[in-house]
C-alpha cells in the first residue's frame, strides 16, 4: 500500500513542493523534501526511495547533473528507485537529455495539477 | 644602313670614277714618255693633260665629299629619328628631317609613326581597361563576405577570394590547384553532396543549393554554411563550377540564444501558473465548505489558468517551429489506444464545459509512424478549439477515426458557429485569427499554425470544413508507413500530458 512508499522532492522552491506534497500525504507516502541538488545526492545516500521528483533548474547542481550522478555509469543511485523530472523547462534538449540519462519520466509542471500528479504516481508506485 | 658607311662608300665610288680619267692621263704620259717625240700627234702631255687632269680630279674629290656628306646628312637624322621612334617618341618628324626623295621616306616613315602611336595607344588604353576591370573584379571577390572559389573541369579550385581563405582558415596558395573535394569538402551527414552533384552536371548549366553544410576548416573547427553552386557547360575561362558559401555559424549561434531565451521566458511563466493552477486544483479537492457558486468560481478559475497555460505553451511551440526546433520524431504509435488515452483525458473538461462529446473509432487499425507528442497536441488543439466554439448545452463534438485508403483520417466535428468561407483559406496561417473584433473566444492565432506544421512533418495534410451558423470540421489525415518489425522493441516511451512530458511505459504498472 502507499503508506510504506517513501518519495523524494529534489526542489528549490519549498512552495511548489509543499503543494504537491499536501495531496500525496493524503494519500499515504512518505514525503522528504531537499532544496538543492548536493542535499537530494546526501537524503538518497541514507534512506531508500521508490521515487524521486527531480527539479531541472536549481542553484549549484541541475537536475541534470543530479540525475547523471544517481544513474550514470558510475552513478550510486538505487536502480530500484523510479526518477521523474518535474520542472517547467520545456526544452527538447533538455527533455531528450533526460530520457538518454535513464530517467523514468519528464513532466512539465504547468500542464498539470497536483491532483493529476498524484493519479500518475498512483500508477507508477 | 648606316649613314657613316653610307658616306664612306659614296666616297668611295667618287674616289673610283675620278680614278678612271687618272688611269687614262696617266697610260697617255706613259706612252709619251715611250713614244719620245715619235708621236708628236699627240697633244703636249706636260703643258696640257696634267694640269687639266690635276685641276679636275681634285675639285671632283672635294665635290665627291661634299655630295656624300650632303646625301648621308638626311639619312642620319631620318635614322636618328628611328631610333628615337625605337624609344616611343612618336612625336619625331621624318618629314622635316629629309629633303628631295628623302622628303617622301620621311612623309611615309611620318605616317607610319603616327599609326604605330595610334595602335599602341589603342593597345595601352585597352591593357589600362582590362586591368582596371581585373582590379576592380579582384576588389569585389575580395570584399566579398561570403566564400568565393571556382573550379576548372578536373574539380581543380583555381580562383578563391578572401573571404573563403578565412572562413576556411587556407590560404589562397596553399588551395590553388587542389582538389575542391579535398580542401573544401562541404558535407551533409557525412556526405560529398556536392561536389557528387556537380559530377552529375555534365554538359548543363545548373544552380545548386544547400542550407546548412558542414565544412572542416583547417585547424579542424567545424563550420556551417548555406552553399550555392553554379555549374557551367561552356565557359571561355575553362570555369566548370563557381561555388559561394555562407558561414552560418554566428547565426546559428543566435538561433540558439533564441531558442533558448523563450524556453527560459516560458519557464518563467509557467511558474506562476504552476501555483495558481496548482492550488486551485487543491481547493477543489477541498472544496467540502465552499457553496456550488464558489466551486463554479474555482471551476472558471482553472478553466482560464489552463487556457493560459496553453497559449504560453503555443507561443513556445512557434518559437521552436521558427528555429527548426520542432523535432519530429516518429515511433511505432498504436493509433486507437493512442486516441483513446487522450479521449479519456479530455472527457472531464468537456464535461465542465457541458459539451457532448462523441468518439467513433474503427474497430481496428494498423499501426503508423508517428510523433506522438506532436499528435497529441494536434488533437487537443483541435477539440480545445470546437469546444471553444459550441454553445453550453447544445454543444456536440465528434472525434472520428476511419482509414482512407493509405491514409488514417482523423476528424473532430462540431455543430458551433462556423467560419465564414472567405476565412477557411487562412486559417492555418500564423497569427491569424477570425473575425478578431467581434470574436468572443481568445487565442493568439498560433494554434492552427503549430498543428499544420505537426502534420505536415507527417507527411500529411490538414484542412477545415464549415457552414456558418451549422458547425466545422477539421480533418486531417497521415500517411500510413510501414512500420519496421523490430522498432516496436525500442519503443518504450509513452505520452503523459502537455507538450513535453513522457512517462516511460515499462515504469508503470
Amino acid at each position: 500500500m502507499a503508506g510504506s512508499k517513501n518519495i523524494l522532492f529534489i526542489e528549490d522552491d519549498r512552495l511548489i513542493s509543499e503543494m504537491y506534497a499536501r495531496l500525496l500525504r493524503a494519500d499515504g507516502y512518505n514525503i522528504d523534501f531537499a532544496y538543492n541538488g548536493a542535499e537530494g545526492l546526501q537524503k538518497t545516500k541514507n534512506k531508500h526511495y521508490d521515487l524521486i521528483l527531480l527539479d531541472i533548474m536549481m542553484p549549484q547542481l541541475t537536475g541534470i547533473e543530479v540525475l547523471h550522478e544517481l544513474r550514470g555509469e558510475d552513478g550510486h543511485g538505487n536502480p530500484d528507485t523510479k526518477i521523474i523530472i518535474l520542472t517547467n523547462l520545456a526544452q527538447d534538449k533538455t527533455s531528450r537529455e533526460a530520457l538518454k540519462s535513464q530517467a523514468d519520466g519528464y513532466i512539465i509542471k504547468a500542464d498539470i495539477v497536483p491532483s493529476q500528479l498524484a493519479s500518475i504516481i498512483g500508477k507508477l508506485l | 644602313m648606316q649613314p657613316n658607311r653610307f658616306k664612306r662608300q659614296t666616297l668611295a665610288l667618287f674616289f673610283i670614277v675620278s680614278l678612271i680619267p687618272a688611269l687614262v692621263v696617266a697610260s697617255i704620259w706613259y706612252l709619251n714618255m715611250q713614244a719620245d717625240d715619235q708621236v708628236h700627234i699627240l697633244v703636249d702631255f706636260q703643258a696640257f693633260v696634267l694640269p687639266v687632269f690635276l685641276l679636275g680630279i681634285v675639285p671632283a674629290m672635294v665635290l665627291s665629299l661634299v655630295f656624300a656628306e650632303l646625301l648621308a646628312r638626311p639619312v642620319r637624322r631620318i635614322h636618328n629619328a628611328a631610333l628615337e621612334l625605337a624609344h616611343g617618341h612618336f612625336n619625331t618628324h621624318f618629314k622635316e628631317q629629309g629633303a628631295g626623295e628623302f622628303k617622301d621616306i620621311g612623309e611615309a616613315l611620318d605616317q607610319v609613326a603616327s599609326r604605330l602611336e595610334q595602335t599602341l595607344s589603342a593597345a595601352a588604353s585597352e591593357t589600362a581597361l582590362i586591368e582596371a576591370e581585373r582590379n576592380k573584379l579582384r576588389g569585389v571577390l575580395s570584399a566579398m563576405t561570403d566564400g568565393v572559389f571556382a573550379l576548372d573541369k578536373d574539380g581543380r579550385i583555381i580562383l578563391f577570394n578572401r573571404a573563403a581563405s578565412e572562413l576556411t582558415g587556407r590560404s589562397i596558395e596553399s588551395v590553388a590547384g587542389q582538389l575542391a573535394e579535398k580542401v573544401m569538402p562541404f558535407r551533409l551527414n557525412g556526405e560529398l553532396v556536392m561536389t557528387r552533384w556537380l559530377a552529375t552536371q555534365q554538359g548543363t548549366d545548373r544552380i545548386g543549393r544547400w542550407r546548412s553544410l558542414e565544412l572542416y576548416r583547417e585547424d579542424g573547427a567545424s563550420l556551417f554554411v548555406d552553399v550555392e553552386a553554379v555549374a557551367l557547360s561552356n565557359d571561355p575561362n575553362g570555369i566548370r563550377a563557381l561555388v559561394t558559401f555562407h558561414d552560418l555559424t554566428a547565426r546559428q549561434q543566435l538561433e540558439q540564444m533564441k531558442v533558448d531565451f523563450v524556453a527560459l521566458a516560458a519557464h518563467e511563466l509557467r511558474t506562476p501558473l504552476t501555483e495558481i493552477k496548482g492550488y486551485l486544483d487543491i481547493l477543489q479537492h477541498e472544496s467540502k465548505g465552499l457553496t456550488k457558486s464558489n466551486r463554479e468560481f474555482l471551476a472558471r478559475s482553472m478553466s482560464s489558468a489552463t487556457r493560459l497555460t496553453g497559449l504560453v505553451n503555443n507561443l513556445l511551440g512557434v518559437a521552436r517551429i521558427e528555429h527548426g526546433e520542432l523535432n519530429y520524431q516518429p515511433e511505432p504509435v498504436d493509433y486507437l489506444a493512442f486516441a483513446e488515452d487522450i479521449i479519456d483525458e479530455l472527457k472531464p473538461g468537456l464535461k465542465q464545459q457541458q459539451v457532448a462529446f462523441e468518439a467513433k473509432l474503427p474497430v481496428e487499425l494498423p499501426q503508423l509512424m508517428a510523433d506522438p507528442i506532436g499528435l497529441r497536441e494536434v488533437i487537443v488543439n483541435l477539440v480545445d478549439n470546437a469546444a471553444a466554439h459550441v454553445a453550453p448545452k447544445v454543444g456536440q463534438v465528434t472525434l472520428t477515426i476511419r482509414r482512407h485508403r493509405d491514409d488514417i483520417e482523423t476528424s473532430i466535428t462540431d455543430n458551433g458557429t462556423g467560419i465564414p468561407a472567405s476565412a477557411l483559406p487562412h486559417l492555418f496561417t500564423k497569427f491569424y485569427r477570425v473575425d478578431e473584433m467581434k470574436s468572443s473566444t481568445r487565442g493568439t492565432g498560433l494554434g492552427l499554425y503549430i498543428c499544420r506544421s505537426i502534420i505536415e512533418a507527417h507527411g500529411g495534410r490538414i484542412w477545415a470544413e464549415s457552414k456558418e451558423g451549422e458547425g466545422s470540421s477539421f480533418t486531417f489525415r497521415i500517411p500510413l508507413r510501414q512500420v519496421a518489425p523490430t522498432s516496436k522493441s525500442d519503443n518504450n516511451t509513452t505520452i503523459t500530458r502537455g507538450a513535453h512530458g513522457w512517462i516511460k511505459e515499462h515504469s508503470l504498472h
